[in-house]
C-alpha cells in the first residue's frame, strides 16, 4: 500500500509532506522518552523484520496480492511512537533506495501507514487486553493488525479522493474490501511474531497496586 | 481494578531475537524472489478505477528500483541481494538512530 508519485494532487501531496513531517518530528521526540536503551537493538531488529516482511507479496482472491504492513507489531511491541519512527525509517528506505512509494507520497505514506496504522493498532490492541483481561494476547493482536491496516487503507482511500483520483465513494470501499483480505495475512502474521517476541508476566494491575 | 491482570513484555530471550534476525535474512534474500508478482491492494483499485496511469516518475536516483540490484543475470540474485542490502540498511539506521535517540538509565 505504498502510493507512488503522482496519484496525489499537488494540493494534497504538499500538504501531507508538511503534515507527515510535522508528525515523523513529533514521534522522534515523543521516543526519546518512550524507548529505552535497552530496547534499542530489538527495536532495530524489528524494523528489518519488517522491511524484509512487507516484501513478501502474497497472494489473496482475485489476481490480487498483499503484503505484511508491521505498524501494528511495531506498536505492540515499542509503543505507538517508536513505532511510527520505526515505520517512518522503513518508508524513508523503501523510496529512496528501492523507488518503492513515492518522494512526493512520502509525507501520506507516513501518514497513513506510520502515524495511523500505528496508533489504530496500538488502540485496539490495548483496548482488546482491558477488554479480554489480559488473557487471549492473540485475538488482541489479531485484531490490532486487521484495523490497522483497513485503517491505513481508508486514510490512502481518503488522500486519492481528495486528488481526484477516484471518488470517495469508489475509492473507499474498493481499498476496504481488498485491505480487509490483507488484513486477515497481517492479523497472522501479527499474531504469531507477537507471541514469539513477548512474555506474559502477571502483575498487580498497575492502578490497583496501591489502591 | 484490584484484579491480577497478566502483563506483555518485549522478550529479553537473545535467542528469540537471534530467530528473528535469522527470519529476517532468509526473508529478504531468499523468500523474497519467490513472493506473488500480482498487483497489491492499491495497485488493483488503481487498475479498477482507472487512475493506474496517474503514476508519473518524479527522480530517478534510487539505486535498487524495484527491488533489483542491476548488473546480475539471474533475477533471484537481483532481488535477493536488494533485500539482504535493504535490511541490512534497515537495522544499521534505525540502531544508530534510535541509540542517539532512546532515553538512558
Amino acid at each position: 500500500m505504498h502510493i507512488p508519485d503522482g496519484y496525489l494532487s499537488m494540493e494534497v501531496w504538499t500538504a501531507t509532506t508538511v503534515a507527515g513531517a510535522a508528525a515523523a518530528g513529533y514521534a522522534l521526540r515523543r521516543t526519546r522518552t518512550a524507548l529505552a536503551q535497552p530496547q534499542v537493538p530489538a527495536a532495530a531488529l524489528a524494523g528489518a523484520f519488517i522491511f524484509a516482511a512487507q516484501m513478501l507479496n502474497f497472494p489473496i482472491a482475485g489476481g490480487t496480492s498483499g503484503h505484511f504492513l508491521g505498524s501494528a507489531l511495531a506498536a505492540i511491541l515499542f509503543g505507538p511512537w517508536a513505532a511510527a519512527v520505526i515505520m517512518s525509517a522503513v518508508l524513508i528506505i523503501q523510496a529512496v533506495l528501492f523507488h518503492d512509494g513515492g518522494i512526493t507520497a512520502l509525507g501520506a505514506n507516513i501518514l497513513c501507514t506510520a502515524i495511523i496504522g500505528s496508533f489504530a493498532g496500538y488502540g485496539v490492541y490495548q483496548a482488546g487486553l482491558r477488554l479480554l483481561k489480559g488473557r487471549l494476547q492473540a485475538a488482541a493482536s489479531f485484531a490490532a493488525a486487521w484495523v490497522s491496516i483497513v485503517a491505513a487503507s481508508c486514510g490512502v482511500a481518503l488522500l486519492l479522493a481528495l486528488s481526484g483520483a477516484a471518488p470517495l465513494s469508489a475509492a473507499l470501499p474498493a481499498m476496504l474490501g481488498w485491505h480487509a483480505l490483507i488484513g486477515i495475512g497481517e492479523g497472522l502474521i501479527t499474531m504469531a511474531a507477537a507471541a514469539y517476541l513477548t512474555e506474559r508476566r502477571t502483575s498487580l494491575a498497575r492502578e490497583g497496586a496501591f489502591a | 481494578m484490584n484484579e491480577r491482570r497478566p502483563e506483555y513484555k518485549v522478550t529479553g530471550s537473545r535467542r528469540k531475537w537471534a530467530v528473528l534476525a535469522v527470519l529476517t535474512l532468509a526473508a529478504a534474500g531468499l523468500a523474497s524472489p519467490w513472493a506473488s508478482g500480482r498487483p497489491d491492494g492499491l495497485e488493483r483499485v488503481a487498475e479498477d478505477l482507472g487512475f493506474l496511469g496517474r503514476e508519473a516518475a518524479v527522480h530517478s536516483f534510487s539505486p535498487m528500483p524495484g527491488y533489483e540490484v542491476a548488473g546480475i543475470p539471474w533475477e533471484a540474485v537481483r532481488t535477493g541481494l536488494a533485500g539482504l542490502i535493504g535490511a541490512v540498511v534497515m537495522a544499521v539506521l534505525l540502531w544508530t538512530a534510535l541509540r542517539a535517540l532512546a532515553r538512558r538509565r
